[in-house]
């Protein structure tokens, strides 16, 4: 981790068109050695185009690509030190589990029996040794994730990119499944560059995320800064479940912001906001397990609260999630961790305090 | 209760629907392909007589009234006796082969090209394919009479550009044959191919190429295997009724070409020598089905191959 400052792969002004279209536009973006990079959007975004550009199998209309310091733009898939996983895995069918793994080191023309070693360790890796013989028709879609995994890290690539590596799967997996990919990313140290669509997995697995729109970025960063400090209403409402209303900023400067916010009950000040807001028409977003439910009045003096009825809610097991109509007529999320085992004391048609840290609150520009 | 009764009429008039779809292929082979094969293989176990019809009966009446099968294995004697026969065989068998194999040669590029091509252009390349068909077989190889004759248009051709400064002999050739061959099967290779590849996914060309593999190793790893399928359909449709073409090599042929067809064709119509002709033909369809079905067991055994 001592190359930590140095970017490993850097794009650079890079853009894909289709025709006319831009699939992904002027994009600059840099990844560091060992990371674990997740770009996340819906799909269209172009994202999985971004991905096949590193890997060589698009070639971009214009912009750099480096890896390690060499330009990799127009080097072809076989000669990049990269491999990418497929979203659908594209095993070979015709071969067995083995051939598959041992495909990359054949075209490398590596002997025989180092071959037979390596590809036994992967499959040690990827708990499949028995599987070696196996064709890809005898294989569950978790076996087959591992399978394409093995296959894809048995050059050690330098960059492992992953086209939606655990959409196929289903949730109970998923979750072990991505855990496993963390623990051989740690211990192969190769810098994983994952897309992705579902933004559990994006939080879950990666150590910073870029959260694309339209062929560019919108913001890049560690996955609980991009969740708390979400750049504009897209991420923030991209990423998670959020409360969105409109509000005009009275009085703005370095110290604190002073809003007026129907919705939560008036006039608002944030301490030490991080910059002044010369816009007067606003939003202010807050986070459903932020809100804070209760059948009683809050105490301290100093909270903001406004009152509402339960019109919904929902039962999950963790949690709850209620949905309550405040008194000036707006819909309030809330979700609350279930920390004793008892009936839900909130229900249907309760009236309820809703209050919140005014530093949970986030104001975004539209 | 009548509810009851109800779901059991209908059941089993479903059941006696879905037999009755069944059946309807059964019946036609057992019309079309089993009853004939059955009648020709009869005759094939005759003496050949001069009568109308021109083969002994199957069952004969003796002078005391009493019947009795009547067989013979001259017929099959006869083929084995005359290297003709087999050398025929042999021949029809080679013309066929080599073929086939250089219609695969240049009808898997077409198939490929066509594959690969953009989905509009696909559809025209596709119909020029089979476009031939419209016009009549018999006029199209006749067509090629007109083409490679000494005076045709090939060699017109070739005599201007200069290439040549005598005329080809080429008519009446078995290159005429396997020209004729190529052309009139090319199809029937080139759409169980494009059917095959237009299936195969490009991701796993990608996978391939992202692993190390160049272009041709693509190819030769992931893309050939995968239309094996495809390969094998094609070389049957071709070869199978090519071994026992007649109209290609009478109309371009030599005298020397020799086909089964042609053979089977003078046994009947010019020996009038039914039975040895219906041998000939059951023993050209032993040489086709066995084969066919050795192959097909070998592809039904592959997907279960467990260790």
């Amino acid at each position: 981790m001592n190359d930590n400052e140095k970017a490993f792969i850097e794009i650079r002004g890079i853009s894909k068109y289709f025709g006319d279209f831009a699939a992904v536009y002027k994009v600059d973006l840099d990844i560091k050695k060992g990371e674990l990079f997740s770009i996340l959007g819906a799909s269209g975004s172009g994202k999985t185009t971004l991905l096949r550009m590193m890997a060589g199998l698009e070639i971009p209309t214009e912009g750099k690509i480096f890896i390690d310091g060499i330009d990799m733009t127009n080097v072809p898939p076989y000669r990049r030190p990269v491999n990418i996983m497929f979203q659908n895995y594209a095993l070979f069918p015709h071969m067995t589990v083995f051939d598959n793994i041992a495909y990359g080191l054949k075209k490398e023309g590596v002997a025989k029996d180092i071959i037979q070693d390596k590809v036994s360790k992967m499959l040690t890796l990827v708990k499949l040794s028995e599987y070696g013989k196996r064709k890809p028709n005898q294989l569950s879609g978790g076996e087959s994730q591992r399978v394409a995994l093995a296959r894809s890290l048995i050059k050690e690539p330098k960059v492992l990119l992953l086209d939606e590596p655990l959409a196929a799967l289903d949730k109970k997996l998923r979750q072990s499944t991505q855990f496993e990919l963390i623990d051989i990313q740690e211990e192969l140290g190769v810098t994983f560059v994952i897309v992705t669509h579902d933004q559990e997995e994006a939080m879950t697995l990666s150590d910073r995320i870029a959260v694309m729109k339209e062929g560019e970025f919108v913001q890049i960063g560690a996955p609980n800064l991009i969740y708390e400090h979400p750049k504009n209403k897209f991420v923030a409402d991209f990423i998670g479940n959020i409360n969105m209303f409109d509000a005009t900023v009275i009085d703005s400067n370095e110290q604190d912001v002073s809003i007026h916010c129907e919705a939560l009950g008036g006039d608002i000040v944030l301490q030490k906001p991080s910059r002044a807001y010369n816009i007067k028409e606003i939003s202010v977003a807050l986070r459903p397990e932020k809100v804070m439910i209760d059948k009683q009045q809050p105490t301290d003096e100093n909270i903001d609260f406004v009152t509402g009825i339960v019109e919904d809610f929902g039962y999950f097991g963790n949690l709850s999630i209620y949905r309550v109509r405040t008194n000036n007529g707006q819909i309030i999320q809330v979700s609350k961790q279930n920390r004793i085992r008892s009936e839900h004391t909130i229900t249907w048609a309760d009236e309820v305090y809703l209050s919140w840290e005014s530093d949970s609150l986030i104001l975004l520009e539209s | 209760m009548s509810g009851l009764l109800i779901n059991l009429d209908n059941s089993f008039r479903d059941r006696l629907w879905k037999n009755t779809i069944v059946a309807i292929p059964y019946l036609w082979l057992l019309l079309f392909f089993l009853a004939p094969f059955l009648i020709v293989l009869k005759i094939s176990l005759a003496d050949p007589i001069v009568a109308q019809p021109p083969f002994t009966p199957l069952f004969q009446e003796s002078e005391n009234g009493s019947f009795s099968i009547f067989t013979t294995f001259d017929n099959y004697l006869y083929l084995f006796q005359d290297s003709l026969y087999f050398i025929t065989y042999l021949s029809s068998v080679k013309l066929a082969f080599i073929s086939t194999i250089l219609a695969l040669l240049i009808g898997y590029p077409i198939a490929y090209g066509i594959a690969r091509s953009p989905q509009p252009t696909r559809n025209i390349l596709l119909l020029m394919v089979v476009i031939p068909f419209w016009i009549s077989f018999l006029l199209r190889v006749y067509a090629w009479m007109g083409i490679l004759k000494t005076k045709g248009l090939l060699n017109g051709f070739l005599l201007w550009i200069g290439i040549i400064d005598q005329p080809l002999e080429l008519l009446y050739t078995d290159t005429a044959v396997y020209i004729g061959m190529i052309y009139s099967y090319l199809p029937f290779m080139i759409l169980p191919l494009y059917a095959n590849l237009e299936k195969l996914d490009v991701r796993l060309l990608e996978a391939a190429s992202d692993l190390g593999a160049k272009r041709w190793e693509v190819f030769k790893d992931v893309t050939l295997p995968l239309s094996v399928p495809g390969i094998i359909a094609g070389c049957c449709l071709m070869f199978i009724p090519a071994i026992g073409e007649y109209v290609i090599p009478a109309l371009l042929g030599g005298a020397d070409t020799l086909m089964i067809g042609r053979v089977l064709f003078d046994e009947f119509f010019l020996n009038r020598d039914w039975p040895v002709a219906s041998a000939v033909a059951i023993v050209l369809v032993l040489l086709l089905v066995l084969p066919i079905v050795y192959f097909q067991k070998k592809q039904n055994e592959e997907p279960l191959t467990e260790s």
